[in-house]
């Protein structure tokens, strides 16, 4: 043991190379709060984090010019919708690969896998087509159908993440488990309901705080379905703040902040989930 | 008697005959189907029938307007048309102007997924084997850290644009530090020579996150006393990394180099978000060119789904060498 530690740098430098790092992973943050801080005349000339003089009047202004509470309801309502959506079509789509058989299961389970590599901007004018075709979106379409429209597709392409997912973990429980409940005279549903799905709390944590943050942080696809800026989502409200001649940064810096506050939150909360589902499929050998 | 004799022997259907299932058999033995149902028709209708589609449209010239039928072929506008493979063919060569653009485009593809790649795992390895050694405060630091990756989106592109400005942070910083002939006097997302980089840097410290995390969990599998029973025989730390750590990485950087590489692929809302191609295409991206053949002043359908053909294919190159590349580290 004593012999290792003379082949590795001390432990001193490596607590300087993560600091130094950390600073860089942190700086734009920093900066964000920084330049919301200050006021409209020191935002561009004082290059320091550390404003002269603390105003935080931008930031309250930013905060009602955003309309934050409206825009944060249509982010959540859109980001929530998804996830459960995600949770209950896939989990049980999971199940069904994992532990039931039916004609063509393996055929169907690659067709879900081979979605993954479709680029997403391949698919986003047929999606259009098809919202309009359906009515979802159009001149007479309510917040209800847009978002509707928004989300499905969203649903669908967390799909092969959240079906892969499932299935593996379906895959590593017990048959026993599933005898046991049959024995008891559970049907296929009942396994799945009571003894499957509230074991896979884990895994709904992972796939749920995955697509909750990718779907928060997307900004193409809502901004081509949403053509009501009384529905826009944060990041889309973000985008309207400033399309005046002069960027007014702090205001802007302001408004990002809020943006991501939620989900930094979030993740700090589950982030254990979030690394899971990181480093799933990568460390299993 | 074989085992299918004895059955039929005692049920109705006659000897050497398999009994018939009744539809009622067929359908209990499939009733699993049901749970892939709900997951089925969403992909049908919104995974499949795009694809397809797509497929169709890129042998079609239409500019959008006018209505369209959810048979692609069918269109009722006369602005739109069959034109075989002509879309294709003007993009990759016979257009000068559009295969000009499309070719430019395609090196930055090129050169985002070498350079971002080859940073992320350059940074990306190093940290994780000092995080891998700070045992104390390892998870604040993990958590700090993380958060590139859990913030992509435009409020931290606008952070960027900001720091890249002609009197942003970045420039004076390099001004503080003595480096003031490396400033980027029209901001970095401004000039030709910068641009790029300046998008680069934000790429890889939002990819460097995840492949952290990755080696990480890779390390922490290592067994100590390889290391151990290496040194005895004579190695040094060179060797440790190259003969030990860096092989039985080996998985995890496929998957990190893979990932990276459709990364860079398909790569486009962040660079609409911070330059859309300025200055003058030198940010240009295939991804950001057929989101703007679809959604952009100049519409043409058949163009932005013919080039995202092209880019699926690549995709699914880049999988295949995926696949026989851990197939190979099965064997």
């Amino acid at each position: 043991m004593a012999k290792l530690r003379n082949f590795v740098p001390s432990t001193l430098f490596y607590y300087i190379v993560l600091t130094a790092y950390t600073i860089i992973s942190i700086y734009p943050f920093l900066w964000m709060v920084s330049s919301a801080l200050k006021p409209n005349r020191e935002v561009l000339r004082n290059k320091s984090l550390i404003p002269n003089e603390i105003m935080f009047n931008v930031f309250v202004d930013t905060w009602n010019q955003l309309d934050f509470f409206k825009y944060f309801v249509n982010s959540a309502v859109i980001s929530i919708a998804v996830v459960l959506g995600i949770i209950v079509v896939y989990s049980m789509a999971g199940y069904g690969f994992a532990k039931t058989k039916f004609w063509g299961r393996d055929l169907f389970f690659m067709a879900f896998l081979g979605l993954l590599l479709v680029p997403g901007v391949t698919v986003l004018i047929p999606l259009m087509q098809l919202l309009r075709a359906l009515g979802f979106i159009g001149p007479d379409s309510t917040q209800f159908s847009t978002y509707a429209g928004l989300v499905i597709p969203m649903i669908n392409g967390g799909g092969p993440f959240a079906i892969f997912f499932f299935r593996n973990f379906y895959n590593t429980l017990p048959g026993e488990l599933r005898d046991a409940a049959r024995v008891d005279g559970c049907s296929e549903w009942g396994i799945y309901l009571r003894i499957y799905l509230p074991l896979s709390a884990p895994v709904i944590a992972t796939v749920g705080i995955l697509n909750f943050i990718g779907s928060w942080n997307g900004f193409v696809w809502p901004s081509l379905v949403i053509n009501n800026s009384d529905w826009f989502t944060l990041p889309l409200k973000l985008r309207d703040l400033d399309l005046q001649a002069v960027i007014q940064w702090n205001v802007r810096m302001a408004g990002s902040l809020i943006t991501i506050v939620p989900v930094i939150l979030l993740f700090i909360v589950l982030q254990r989930y979030y690394i899971r589902g990181l480093t799933a499929g990568a460390t299993k050998g | 008697m074989t085992q299918t004799q004895l059955k039929s022997a005692y049920g109705s259907a006659p000897l050497g005959v398999k009994p018939r299932k009744t539809v009622r058999q067929i359908l209990k033995d499939n009733s699993g189907f049901l749970f892939i149902l709900p997951a089925m028709l969403i992909f049908l209708v919104f995974g499949l029938y795009t694809v397809v589609y797509s497929f169709v449209l890129s042998f079609f010239r239409w500019n959008g307007f006018g209505q369209f039928s959810l048979l692609p072929p069918a269109c009722e506008d006369p602005a739109c048309a069959f034109v075989g493979l002509r879309n294709f063919q003007e993009f990759l060569y016979s257009n000068p102007t559009q295969s000009q653009f499309f070719w430019k485009a395609f090196e930055n593809n090129i050169i985002i997924a070498v350079f971002v790649t080859v940073g992320t795992i350059l940074i990306a390895l190093p940290l994780a084997m000092a995080l891998n050694r700070a045992v104390r405060g390892q998870s604040l630091y993990r958590t700090l850290m993380l958060l590139p990756m859990v913030t992509a989106g435009i409020a931290v592109y606008y952070s960027w644009t900001f720091i890249y400005q002609p009197n942003g942070v970045l420039n004076s910083i390099l001004e503080t530090i003595g480096l003031g002939s490396l400033q980027a006097k029209q901001g970095w997302l401004g000039q030709p020579n910068t641009a790029l980089l300046a998008l680069m840097i934000v790429m890889i410290w939002g990819a460097v996150p995840s492949a952290m995390i990755l080696y990480l969990a890779g390390l922490q599998t290592i067994e100590r006393e390889l290391y151990e029973a290496a040194i005895i025989d004579g190695a040094n730390a060179w060797h440790l990394l190259w003969r030990i750590t860096w092989p039985l990485l080996r998985p995890i950087t496929v998957i990190i180099v893979i990932t990276s590489l459709n990364r860079a692929l398909q790569e486009y809302e962040m660079v609409y978000l911070m330059t859309n191609g300025s200055p003058a295409g030198h940010t240009e991206v295939v991804g950001l060119q057929i989101f703007n053949y679809g959604f952009g002043d100049q519409r043409q359908l058949g163009m932005a789904s013919a080039m995202s053909w092209m880019l699926f294919a690549l995709a699914f190159i880049v999988a295949l060498v995926n696949l026989r590349f851990f197939q190979a580290k099965e064997d």
